[in-house]
């Protein structure tokens, strides 16, 4: 409950898939993100909203598939479920997959807070034949259980009337049994609990999950609150082992999934179809050993269309009028101080709007689309294979899509992945990736000066490039992916209003975070240009620029402006050289342009992309992250130094 | 006995043992992949890669690497 306000706060939880987040939306209005594939909500989302005349305080907690966490996502759910007890849990499930879904239902239940089930996507479960009855399932639970359509609001008036009456009356679910000699062990270890140890919801609870959650730092944490509780923890998981020779953990998980499965068959009428659906059949061809690849390979070549052929001319046109408008501050504020901050200004917005938004939208969309209607986890099976070679699995592959818009949000994606190692080797690959902003300057530069094909040649060796690293960074540790297991969600007719909501979430999101870093960015370097500190980094940058990379000494200063925003490089070149864009050829050549470019985009990973990842794995990786970044480029712009232009 | 990896498609298997350390074992469990479940194995990748399992038992699809799938033993169903 909120204290302050005295608004009764309600979760929603379920497994990913399960349409709670449609659900909630349709409840809350415009707020939360949903999809189709494993771990989007990866932070929660509250909303205020009035039932009845009564304020309420609801909030969307990401998927997860217990209460045991695995991955950054789902310790987010449990973290709030545990720390902030809610008045009451509505328990989203997938009516099609109830029988799993019921053993999380079981595992929440044991919290003992008032809660409510909501039989999500029950016209699915008829479709595959599967005929529950709502009222024996609430007999057997003790709580209420009402169905709902969420994606066409069936079911929610219902629901949520159920649900205030359930939390008017403080109505706590039924204590199911378990087998006797596993009862008897959740009493021994709770007897234990010492009166001033803060229990999670209650005793009961926190003897289960003490006995489920054998690891290393949660045993300390144990030890060091009581040695007899330890000890009888001990003994339990030990006892449990040997009566039913698999670990305690296990046999907890199968209590659950026997009742759960026992009232699975009590209360649902399973008729098999024979015939596959429509969209098993289409399934089939989607993940075919070989036409799934054909296809595969039409998506990614759309994604490099919507790149090159449609987001480039929309960018040229946004830019125009900010050129226009630098031209006629230029007149109106003379070159003194104040020019040069508005001018830092207008390119940090301008940056934003005309270089990110053209090419992020359309990928964001793209992207939401595919996780809707389910085809983005298909990915993830498909490129299993591929991304084991280079050290990771079949779940990193949405971040790294996600880098070809932007590496900050691809950044923050990297939670849905379960074990540190990966989340790290899958983040310091992610700046490699050639965003937006970068494929502005190779198109700009490289395909411009050199030749598309030149532009082409480039974009496949920056992935071969994220391949080799990969495999290198996996050699510095010592465990072994964990390797991939994945949920495929039946494919889904996709939800236009669920595409835009999910891509005005993340657009907010990323708007939030790094657009004030690109503005101050750009804002601080119009002050570098007033007070003529460029020169001095020019001479600081010289033996780099001018001895190891062979370029002209008036470029030092464009690769300061690169590592606040790659694109400004760009701009400023031509600045710094003193050309117009198609005088370039003049002062260098086409080869410098190569390293250059090369140079430029693979050097320090930008500002907003050192700030998230300090923010999501720590200032460590960040640091190496930069370090990684600036000597790959170093070398592989001196070999290329080398191969074209010579000593 | 077999591990789902040298199984044959589309034949009924039931899942006889799962070895592997104690979080995929968690993570299988809890994505409904059980001992005795009765499985399908519904595709599989070109190139050596993942197995796809239809659980009979939980209604539910699941994308499995090599290296776990090899470690889920089944035997086919009388």
């Amino acid at each position: 409950m909120n204290k302050k306000e005295g608004i009764p706060d309600i979760v929603f939880i379920g497994q990913p898939n399960c349409g709670k987040s449609t659900l909630f939306n349709f409840i809350a209005g415009l707020k939360a993100v949903t999809s189709n594939f494993p771990g989007t909500t990866v932070k929660h989302t509250h909303s205020k909203v009035s039932v009845r005349g009564r304020l309420f305080n609801i909030i969307d907690l990401p998927g997860t598939y217990s209460l045991n966490p695995a991955d950054e996502a789902e310790k987010v759910a449990l973290t709030h479920l545990f720390v902030e007890k809610p008045d009451l849990v509505i328990n989203v499930v997938d009516a099609s997959i109830l029988g799993r879904s019921l053993e999380m239902t079981l595992e929440l239940m044991e919290l003992e807070y008032p809660m409510v089930l909501a039989l999500n996507m029950i016209d699915m479960a008829e479709k595959k034949g599967i005929e529950i009855d709502p009222e024996k399932l609430e007999e057997m639970l003790g709580i209420p259980v009402v169905s709902t359509i969420a994606s066409h609001g069936r079911g929610v008036k219902e629901l949520l009337d159920r649900a205030i009456s359930c939390l008017d009356e403080g109505l706590k679910p039924k204590r199911l049994v378990w087998s006797k000699d596993v009862e008897d062990k959740i009493k021994e270890v709770e007897e234990f609990i010492p009166d001033e140890f803060k229990s999670v919801a209650n005793n009961r609870f926190t003897a289960i999950k003490s006995i489920e959650l054998d690891r290393p730092s949660f045993n300390r944490m144990i030890q060091e609150i009581s040695l007899p509780l330890k000890n009888s923890i001990d003994n339990a998981r030990e006892e449990l082992q040997r009566n039913h020779d698999a670990p305690a953990y296990e046999v907890i998980a199968a209590e659950r999934h026997h009742l759960a499965f026992k009232m699975f068959e009590d209360c649902c009428k399973v008729t098999r179809r024979k015939k596959a659906s429509f969209a098993e059949r289409i399934d089939d061809i989607l993940m075919h050993p070989f036409l799934g690849y054909f296809i595969l390979l039409g998506v990614f070549i759309s994604f490099f269309l919507i790149i090159f052929v449609v987001a480039s001319p929309i960018e040229e046109l946004l830019l125009a009028p900010l050129t226009a408008l630098r031209g006629v501050l230029s007149d109106f504020l003379g070159k003194g101080i104040l020019f040069y901050l508005a001018d830092g200004l207008i390119q940090g917005i301008g940056g934003g709007i005309a270089i990110v938004l053209p090419y992020f939208i359309p990928l964001l969309l793209l992207m939401s689309f595919l996780e809707d209607i389910g085809y983005l986890s298909r990915v993830g099976f498909l490129m299993d294979t591929l991304m084991h070679k280079i050290g990771l699995h079949g779940k990193s592959v949405s971040p790294f899509m996600l880098g070809f818009g932007c590496n900050v949000p691809a950044v923050v994606s990297t939670r849905i992945l379960e074990s540190r190692r990966d989340k790290i080797i899958t983040t310091l690959l992610i700046p490699f990736i050639p965003c937006s902003a970068r494929t502005t300057i190779i198109l700009a530069l490289i395909a411009f000066y050199v030749g598309p094909l030149w532009a082409v040649g480039f974009y496949l060796f920056n992935m071969l490039l994220v391949a080799v690293l990969g495999r290198v960074i996996s050699l510095f540790f010592k465990t072994q992916s964990p390797g991939l297991i994945l949920e495929i969600p039946s494919l889904k007719v996709p939800s236009i209003s669920n595409v835009l909501k999910k891509v005005y979430f993340q657009l907010k999101s990323f708007i939030g975070f790094a657009w004030p870093i690109l503005i101050a960015g750009s804002v601080v370097l119009g002050l570098f240009q007033f007070f003529h500190v460029d020169r001095v980094i020019n001479i600081a940058l010289s033996p780099i620029v001018e001895h190891v990379l062979g370029l002209p000494e008036e470029l030092g200063v464009t690769l300061i402006f690169g590592f606040l925003r790659k694109e400004l490089s760009l701009i400023m070149m031509l600045q710094a050289l003193g050309v117009g864009y198609s005088q370039l050829l003049t002062v260098v050549s086409q080869q410098q342009i190569i390293v250059f470019t090369i140079f430029l985009s693979f050097f320090i990973p930008c500002l907003s992309t050192v700030a998230i990842i300090w923010k999501e794995i720590g200032r460590k990786w960040a640091f190496l992250s930069v370090l990684l970044n600036t000597s790959v480029a170093l070398l592989i712009s001196f070999i290329a130094r080398l191969i074209f232009i010579g000593i | 006995m077999m591990s789902l990896i040298n199984s044959p498609r589309r034949k009924q298997l039931r899942i006889t043992n799962i070895s592997g350390g104690a979080e995929v074992r968690r993570r299988l469990f809890s994505l409904g992949i059980h001992k005795d479940d009765i499985v399908e194995l519904d595709s599989r990748s070109m190139f050596r890669g993942p197995v796809l399992i239809r659980n009979n038992t939980t209604g539910t699809s699941v994308a499995i690497g090599r290296g776990i799938a090899s470690k889920i033993m089944v035997d086919f169903v009388e």
